[in-house]
């Protein structure tokens, strides 16, 4: 980045007058950049102001889009179901990205260890469910969870207790938090792993010449240098934690306890399609967007000192 | 961060694939014009009765082809003939259920088709007839009919020593007994997310959520029939007497083919949909009249049932009415759906069962279509959605689950519901009267 701009001079100067080269070359990405981004992202920003009112008269007259000002954003911003949302949001987040991380950098780790046995085989059975699409694999834990058909609960009741309904009260929100753990520590712990095959063995050398233990080694060098690493799992996660959806939808037919607002996105596909409401999906879609690029950018200004001090 | 850069042959190609599909994906279908050769019409619906239906209509009339695409069930297919009518491509049929009705002609979707409907209120029973009439106009062709039945696992009610019950009371008494018998099992499930079957008992009870009278509507969900209603089922719950979970899921069909859940009162289409689900227990099961609320009234409501719409996209609405008008009444029409185990909506059609087959899931009920057309005459005469009924199903489905899952009573929820469709109502510019 910064290697760019400290081109020599006459060079770039040189350079600069031949536009035609580069325009040629970026078109194609603005293009699709604009067609696929830039101008979805203006609709939706268009239709937010936008509403289906009724125009004729009469107990069946027809819904006409027409300019409603800020209404739908002053119902979505006032609607106590957001905020619920966004709670519950919150309780799946403290479960499911602490121990997504956690466990992906504890499967890295061991896998790092010299002299580790089946290391490819443990790689590749860790990553394995990252592969299942996220449905596929809903469907999967929905059948182990829900009581007639759990084997958990098969043997429960084999051995004379009683069985236990996982998709109700206080274990719902570790439940749907399990299907997304399982399918992301593969995806995490590759990323991990390769920034720690990427540290110089020498380090490690030094360390254990200067009577380092693999714990030492793992807490003090380890864990320090992939840092970066860390950081950028962690946003991954918390993005896609802001736009669970997925495992709770396809939960849903399964159990009373999840509703169609659970989270934020489910909210907002209800009211486009179970409630022919788009401008309403359309402000809290703008609504939620803003939030996940605020709370992106201070996680990362807050990270970037420790992880990327030096480099930036 | 560094963006890896993409190659641009890939872009390129990407682009041109995109213009190509954007290109190709413009008409609904039908492009041709009436002069030269058949015209072809694009129909959406779902269901097992349909191809061999819109088969033997292709048959017989060479001019106009129906090309049928399943686009989900009924709730999704509404939801997608909406997106596909903003944008102008919708198909030029379409299966709509009752309920969904009037939310998709104030959606701009089902065209008004008086003028093709000469002479076809006599061929169905008032009470299906209006459910596709809205202000004295007529907005689609009926075309099966979902009255309300106890289908019921006659061998576990035997074994367990169960009459049937022909009230709402003897219903709870056998209750009681199902579960001291067998504390696993339960007489029956009370979905708290199905809108369709509360509905159905509500009307059974003399409820009316919705009525107009002249511009202004009236929203009544918590009126003392439809309290009633969900009083019942709330001492079942209360007394864990009936299960309260969503129907059809896994835990659900397991419980159905274990024996442990006896009886579903649903619409008549319910044979074929247990048959789905439970298939090893076909001869077990057999269907009785739903149980009274007042003796001696056998007054049932709908749950469920559908008609053919001709949609406001439509190229050739004088073809696409004349489809739905054969779809609702032909006599071929009616045997393909009997074959598939569906109630037709039409006069003609509910007569043509008493000469077939009792369905697949009790072959020995050799008066099954007898009782069903006994129970079709009793049914509850006027039914009035309202003009946004997908919100209410929606707001229904969470504030009745809610109300299960935390044990609140089932009455407030209905308050709750009732002021989600009024606001919505009356932010989309409705007159709706004070209570």
């Amino acid at each position: 980045m910064s290697a760019a701009t400290d081109a020599p001079a006459p060079a770039y100067r040189r350079v600069r007058r031949r536009w035609g080269a580069p325009l040629l070359f970026l078109a194609p990405a603005a293009l699709l950049f604009v067609a696929f981004l830039a101008v979805p992202i203006g609709y939706a920003l268009y239709l937010s102001f936008r509403g289906m009112r009724v125009t004729g008269g009469g107990p069946f007259g027809l819904r006409q889009e027409t300019w409603v000002g800020l209404d739908n954003y002053v119902a979505v911003l006032t609607d106590p179901e957001l905020v619920a949302g966004l709670g519950r949001l919150g309780i799946y987040g403290i479960i499911a990205v602490p121990l997504t991380l956690g466990l992906a950098l504890a499967f890295a780790l061991l896998l790092d260890l010299p002299r580790v046995r089946g290391a490819r085989f443990a790689r590749t059975a860790i990553f394995i469910p990252y592969a299942v699409p996220g449905v596929v694999a809903t469907l999967l834990w929905g059948f182990l969870y829900l009581p007639s058909t759990s084997p958990g609960n098969w043997i429960l009741e084999r051995v004379g207790l009683d069985g236990i309904d996982v998709l109700h009260g206080g274990m719902l929100f570790p439940s749907v938090a399990n299907i997304a753990i399982w399918g992301g520590v593969g995806f995490n712990m590759i990323i991990l792993y390769t920034s720690l095959r990427g540290i110089p063995a020498d380090v490690y050398e030094a360390a254990r010449l200067d009577g380092a233990g693999e714990w030492d080694i793992a807490y003090r060098i380890k864990i320090p240098l992939v840092a970066p690493a860390l950081t950028l799992t962690g946003l991954f996660a918390l993005i896609g934690t802001l736009q669970v959806y997925g495992e709770p939808a396809t939960l849903r037919p399964m159990t009373s306890a999840i509703s169609q607002t659970w989270v934020p996105l489910m909210m907002i596909y209800r009211d486009a399609f179970a409630r022919d409401n788009l401008s309403l999906a359309a402000a809290s879609s703008v609504a939620l967007a803003l939030g996940t690029l605020v709370v992106s950018v201070v996680l990362l200004r807050v990270t970037q000192k420790r992880s990327f001090g030096e480099s930036s | 961060m560094m963006r890896k850069p993409i190659p641009v042959v890939a872009t390129l190609s990407a682009v041109a694939l995109t213009l190509a599909a954007c290109s190709s994906g413009s008409g609904s279908g039908g492009d041709d014009t009436e002069a030269d050769g058949p015209i072809t019409l694009d129909y959406w619906a779902w269901g097992t009765a349909q191809q061999p239906m819109v088969d033997a209509w292709n048959a017989a009339h060479p001019d106009i082809q129906v090309k049928r695409t399943d686009a989900g069930g009924g709730t999704d297919s509404s939801a997608k003939l909406v997106t596909a009518t903003r944008a102008d491509n919708a198909p030029d049929v379409a299966l709509v259920e009752y309920n969904t009705l009037p939310a998709m002609i104030v959606a701009g979707v089902a065209a008004d088709i008086s003028e093709h409907a000469d002479g076809l209120e006599s061929e169905f029973a008032p009470g299906v007839w209006s459910q596709s009439t809205f202000d004295g106009a007529t907005y689609g062709v009926p075309q099966d009919a979902g009255p309300q039945a106890l289908t019921y696992n006659k061998a576990r009610f035997d074994e367990l020593g169960i009459e049937v019950p022909t009230t709402w009371e003897e219903f709870a008494k056998a209750a009681e007994k199902v579960h001291e018998a067998d504390p696993d099992t339960y007489i029956t499930t009370f979905a708290p997310d199905d809108f369709g079957s509360l509905a159905a008992f509500a009307q059974q009870a003399g409820a009316e959520w919705w009525s107009v009278d002249g511009d202004t509507w009236t929203v009544d969900f918590d009126d003392p029939a439809t309290v009633a209603v969900v009083d019942y089922w709330q001492d079942l719950i209360d007394r864990d007497l009936v299960s309260a979970e969503p129907l059809l899921t896994p835990e659900w069909n397991a419980k159905v083919n274990d024996g442990e859940v006896l009886s579903w009162p649903a619409g008549l289409w319910a044979a074929g949909v247990l048959y789905g689900v439970a298939e090893e227990s076909a001869g077990d099961w057999a269907m009785a009249p739903l149980p009274e609320w007042e003796e001696g009234n056998p007054a049932v409501g709908f749950q469920g049932g559908s008609a053919v719409v001709v949609t406001t996209s439509a190229e050739h609405p004088e073809a696409a009415a004349e489809f739905a008008r054969w779809m609702g009444t032909a006599e071929e029409a009616s045997a393909a759906q009997i074959e598939q185990g569906q109630y037709p909506a039409s006069l003609s059609g509910q007569e043509l069962t008493l000469e077939s087959d009792p369905p697949l899931l009790m072959p020995q009920q050799k008066d099954y279509w007898e009782t069903a057309a006994e129970i079709t005459r009793t049914t509850v005469p006027e039914i009035s959605w309202g003009p946004n009924t997908n919100v209410a199903s929606s707001a229904f489905q969470d504030a009745m689950s809610k109300a299960v899952t935390n044990g609140t009573p089932l009455r407030d929820a209905l308050t709750e519901i009732e002021a989600e469709v009024v606001g919505d109502m009356e932010t989309a510019g409705f007159e709706v009267a004070k209570k």
